[in-house]
């Protein structure tokens, strides 16, 4: 059932660090995953490089968190995916306990377990980056606030400062700027920036089509399948828009807007998008 | 203070209650984390066959056959709880049923025993036996060092499972061990609190310690702490007021999340008003 591929965050431990030649980084190959007979992804084909930001865009249902997931080798699938080097995840908000008791830092410094094996304690170092971390997501003086003490915002910020502290040489990240606050949405891309420019791959899932077509590299959009791959202005024109969306599309500024007609296209709570 | 305990069963119900106050305090927090309650109250009950078997089959033995049954019940509720259809609640209710149902029928045809009812349901601190206390003793050092292992993955777990499982802290398996550990653990306890009060040292302690902590490691203190604290109290008022320990440990719990909650709600009234202000 499953593909050919290895654990993803235990692939090429320790090995070279940037893109000499910019090899794919994370690719798929006619990747299919169904859920209960439904088919939530077929064929997937993609292939991207390192230093790059990709948004994978697409409606409610499309296979966006599953494609994610698919990467990280968490869902049963067919066809084949490759992901060079140790992943690091941002799952979307809305799975992650409010209640826990654990502080800012304190879920920062739970990144450092996968590097650490899950037996050994981080140590002052693994501290120091963690607080690091906080600090360059703007979180610093509330490193010991309890975590569901923090605003939606703060709280994504947190989760990206943990992915960080993985290391990892992909970040995937599940809707990561929706429903926070502007300040928290400039601060994650300033980051996202930041680990793009070390050469890091980037993948990111998204609702709003003005945002992914300002911000990234490439478009990803999907409905169950590739719809579109490329630049903005190669994907966000009204025909691919049209497949992909399944209603009726007008162009605003160069940019898209959708009409809806029966598809919403506010952010999900559900982890199925 | 000290006078309560100046004869040999209180001692050994001290050590005994002292001893199961570890893995209970430990493993309680993660009960109330996780939302185990429920589940862990119902293995205490479902056990019933188990004690009917070991006392039908001395060869068995209660402690045995409290394992096996605890065991058939994890292995049943993990089961069928697969079915997404059917979730949480409800598969423990079935089973914990079917549990009762089973002891009750293996009570009348098979076992041919008359249960010491009352000494099932609440325990008997003050008869606890030398090996009693030695497994409370295995439960308390099982609980410490799983625990000292797993918890980085416990709390990965509980946090932010969608995470968990890529970042390599096999919430599954990790899930798995925290259960048996739990089965293990409560099966200990009945000897000294009973099946309808082994929460009392579960999950009272825990759920008074998550109102007063607000980080995992201070939790975990705080729990084991007033676990402990209930059972001294308790032993102590069991003797002076000549009532059962168990009853009393687990009143003086409950007494302690009303007090507990009380300065919560002061606390967060005290915090609203000078933000307010």
């Amino acid at each position: 059932m499953t593909s050919p591929r290895s654990a993803p965050d235990r692939l090429d431990e320790g090995g070279d660090q940037g893109p000499h030649a910019a090899p794919a980084t994370v690719t798929a190959d006619r990747l299919s995953v169904a859920f209960g007979g439904h088919p939530a992804l077929s064929e997937v084909c993609f292939a991207l490089t390192g230093g790059t930001f990709t948004g994978v865009l697409g409606p409610n249902g499309a296979g966006k968190t599953t494609l994610l997931r698919a990467l990280l080798g968490l869902v049963a699938a067919t066809g084949e995916t490759t992901l060079r080097g140790r992943a690091a995840y941002v799952p979307q908000l809305a799975m992650v306990s409010e209640a826990f008791p654990i502080d800012a830092l304190g879920v920062v410094i739970m990144g450092r377990y996968p590097r650490l094996g899950w037996r050994r304690r981080p140590g002052r170092g693994d501290r120091r980056l963690a607080a690091d971390l906080l600090e360059q997501v703007g979180l610093a003086d509330r490193a010991r606030s309890p975590f569901g003490a923090l605003s939606g915002g703060q709280r994504q910020r947190v989760l990206m400062a943990r992915a960080l502290a993985q290391e990892g040489d992909v970040l995937l990240l599940d809707e990561p700027l929706t429903g926070i606050d502007a300040p928290s949405q400039s601060t994650m891309l300033d980051v996202i920036g930041a680990q793009r420019a070390q050469g890091k791959t980037v993948v990111m899932t998204t609702h709003d089509l003005g945002q992914a077509a300002r911000e990234c590299d490439r478009l990803l959009l999907l409905n169950r399948t590739v719809i579109g791959d490329g630049t903005a202005a190669e994907v966000l024109t009204p025909e691919v828009l049209g497949r992909a969306y399944e209603a009726q599309v007008v162009m605003l500024d160069g940019g898209a807007a959708l009409i809806d007609e029966g598809v919403h296209h506010h952010p999900s709570r559900r982890g199925a998008g | 203070m000290l006078a309560p305990f100046d004869v040999s069963y209180m001692q050994s119900a001290l050590l005994a209650g002292l001893l199961i106050s570890v893995p209970c305090g430990l493993l309680g927090v993660w009960v109330v984390l996780r939302g185990l309650a429920f589940f862990s109250h119902a293995v205490g009950v479902a056990t019933f066959p188990g004690v009917v078997l070991g006392l039908g089959f001395p060869a068995v033995g209660p402690f045995a056959g409290s394992l096996i049954a605890a065991g058939a019940f994890g292995v049943a509720v993990s089961s069928v709880e697969t079915d997404h259809r059917v979730r949480g609640g409800a598969v423990t209710g079935l089973a914990l049923a079917a549990a009762m149902a089973i002891g009750a029928v293996l009570l009348t045809t098979v076992a041919k025993v008359s249960a010491p009812v009352e000494s099932v349901l609440f325990g008997s601190l003050l008869g606890i036996s030398g090996l009693d206390i030695a497994r409370c003793a295995v439960a308390a050092v099982l609980a410490i060092g799983a625990l000292a292992l797993l918890w980085p993955r416990l709390a990965a777990s509980a946090f932010d499972r969608a995470w968990a499982a890529p970042a390599g802290a096999c919430p599954a398996r990790t899930d798995a061990l925290l259960l048996i550990l739990l089965g293990f653990t409560v099966v200990t306890a009945l000897p000294a609190v009973g099946s309808l009060l082994v929460s009392g040292l579960l999950v009272i302690p825990a759920a008074t310690a998550r109102l007063l902590c607000d980080r995992i490691g201070a939790m975990t203190a705080c729990a084991v702490a007033l676990c402990t604290a209930e059972v001294v109290i308790g032993l102590v008022l069991a003797r002076e007021l000549n009532v059962a320990p168990g009853a009393s440990i687990a009143t003086v719990g409950g007494l302690g999340f009303a007090l507990a909650a009380a300065v919560a709600a002061v606390r967060s009234a005290c915090s609203r008003r000078a933000a307010g202000a």
